[in-house]
């Protein structure tokens, strides 16, 4: 029956199962590539990722010139780029967006433009931001900001004119709301969630981007060594890097929800 | 008794308004004086211009000709003189019962700059705001519910917590649009009674030489709602002689004052509720626009027949 409930035990139960189903699915393909060739590294096994696992973290350099390990290097220049890149992006769609919806001639300047540009896919862009930036990390927030600029400022928009009801608006007045208090106190409050959540949709386009584009062009970062050691075969490593992707998603994911539920109690989940 | 209202402090003049979309008139040579303390009904049939006048007066869709004065000033944007309680939409989804309710101190009192500047002070200002908030709440019966949010409230709820928000900041005058059209017939007549309490309250400050504090104009397609919170009934039509010039006031009465908890003895309005279907609803019955219209010093004269009655 569709949308029967089922009890919380076999919630939970049915979880680890498909997590459990996951491994040994990898457990058995592991076993069978070795038995048909011991030295494979296309499914290795828990040794293999165990020493992968101590190459990327562990130090490196003499004791004169210590240097941070390979993860630490990669996890600090692909965040930081997502980190500025996502930040301008989101804080100039929040403007452009709450503008937009507020004030008619802003729409009617801009919306052809956003939409326009929000269709050109964002590594093709690319092109531009290499000839005006160079491989640099201005390149990056350039083209992780602007990648979720466009989409994101018109979602922004289009919750400003569906969520805020003109009667919103006339109340506040009456409330004795100046237009900036209309735009800061009901308006941002009320898109708030809408902007949490948008952020929430926005982090894995952004890394899409972003690991394409040091797929290609970056000299360190998690998309650049992905490339390397997949080239070099260490599919240990590689591993270890997209379980990394993965995990740091889901954290950063939680920790928007949990700011939407502390932020915006009143939104419901 | 001279406790009649009529003749007390002007809290809204509309002189000679008229309301054009294009070519079609809508509204034709309006006028109107609200005392403050009066409750005042306003029907009419759907599309008639009802909704026209009520933005006029809101302020967010000026008329065409003619002008709205409240509390001396021209109306031509929604200002915090007049409030306004929506059939939905009524408060802010954001916000918990007793912020709502304090939400208007805040923005009519303080500024953002003052806010963020000055925070240590806004921080005790706003202790002040919430103990008010609070009182409001215990007026319209919902102090229980001050910290839950409009989504946890039911309708009835919610448009007792939107009264309070808008009568803190006592406006001169509050619009209710069609408040209760939403609501269960229980419901409604729980918020009716309160609207009641509200007249007897105006008629004792009145009386002890005080402005009454409620002045309201209620919206309603309910005849019978409408006579029975109000006193005094307004009609709204475009079935008159002039007909071709817009909708008009056609009919202007006081009507039965109800105590809150005295039984709705229905004897009471029926004939006048049969005067005011046919005088604004029937189009066949085409009369003088005046004829029901009472002037100004009949309006004064009959409230106080009323109050002596009583």
């Amino acid at each position: 029956m569709i949308r029967r409930p089922i009890p919380t035990w076999l919630v939970y139960t049915l979880g680890v199962t498909g997590v459990v189903v996951v491994l040994a699915i990898y457990a058995a393909l592991s076993i069978r590539q070795t038995r048909i060739n011991p030295d494979q590294n296309i499914f290795p096994g828990i040794q293999a990722f165990g020493e992968g696992f101590v190459e990327i973290t562990k130090a490196r350099g003499g004791e004169n010139n210590p240097k941070p390990s390979w993860l630490n290097v990669d996890l600090r220049a692909t965040y930081w780029r997502l980190f500025l890149g996502l930040s301008s992006g989101v804080l100039l769609s929040v403007v452009v967006g709450i503008m937009m919806g507020s004030y008619t001639f802003i729409e009617a300047l801009l919306n052809p433009i956003i939409t326009f540009f929000a269709k050109i896919p964002p590594t093709a862009m690319l092109a531009i931001y290499l000839v005006a930036f160079g491989i640099h990390l201005k390149m990056y927030v350039a083209m992780i900001a602007f990648g979720v600029f466009f989409t994101m400022a018109q979602s922004i928009y289009q919750a400003v004119k569906k969520d805020v009801a003109s009667d919103h608006i006339d109340k506040a007045y009456t409330l004795g709301a100046s237009e900036f208090e209309v735009i800061f106190e009901v308006i941002w409050r009320q898109v708030l969630p809408r902007v949490l959540e948008n952020l929430r949709l926005q982090i894995g386009p952004a890394m899409v981007f972003l690991i394409a584009a040091e797929w290609a062009f970056a000299g360190e970062g998690l998309g650049y060594t992905i490339k390397q050691q997949q080239k070099l075969q260490n599919m240990h490593v590689v591993y270890i890097y997209l379980a990394i992707l993965g995990s740091s998603g889901l954290f950063f994911d939680w920790l928007l929800v949990q700011a939407r539920r502390r932020l915006c109690p009143w939104f419901g989940e | 008794m001279n406790n009649q209202i009529a003749d007390g402090e002007l809290a809204v003049e509309i002189k000679g308004v008229s309301h054009c979309f294009g070519q079609q008139r809508v509204l034709n040579d309006i006028n109107l004086k609200i005392t403050a303390g009066q409750i005042v009904a306003l029907v009419g049939p759907s599309g008639c211009g009802k909704s026209t006048l009520l933005k006029a007066i809101l302020g967010t869709n000026p008329p065409s000709e003619g002008e709205i004065i409240v509390d001396g000033k021209v109306i031509d944007a929604p200002c915090r003189n007049v409030g306004i309680v929506y059939q939905h939409y009524g408060l802010f989804d954001f916000l918990t019962a007793e912020s709502n309710v304090a939400f208007g101190l805040k923005l009519d009192s303080t500024s953002l700059a003052f806010r963020t500047l000055m925070f240590p002070k806004w921080l005790q200002l706003r202790k002040q705001h919430l103990q008010q908030s609070r009182a409001y709440l215990n007026r319209v019966g919902l102090e229980a519910s001050a910290e839950k949010y409009p989504a946890q409230l039911s309708g009835g709820m919610r448009q007792r917590v939107a009264i309070a928000q808008s009568l803190i900041l006592k406006p001169k005058l509050l619009l209710l649009d069609e408040p209760f059209g939403a609501l269960d017939e229980a419901t409604r007549e729980s918020l009716q009674m309160m609207l009641l309490g509200f007249y007897q309250e105006n008629l004792q400050a009145k009386a002890a030489g005080r402005t009454p504090e409620y002045t309201i104009l209620i919206v309603t397609h309910e005849l019978n709602e409408a006579i029975y919170v109000a006193n005094r009934v307004i009609g709204l039509s475009r079935f008159h002689d002039l007909a071709d010039r817009g909708a008009m006031i056609v009919y202007d009465r006081p009507c039965p004052v109800f105590q809150p908890n005295e039984p709705k003895d229905l004897e009471k309005f029926v004939a006048q509720r049969e005067e005011l279907r046919r005088a604004v609803f029937d189009p066949a019955y085409v009369k003088h626009y005046s004829k029901y219209v009472s002037f100004w010093s009949e309006v004064a004269a009959q409230e106080a027949a009323v109050a002596g009655i009583r």
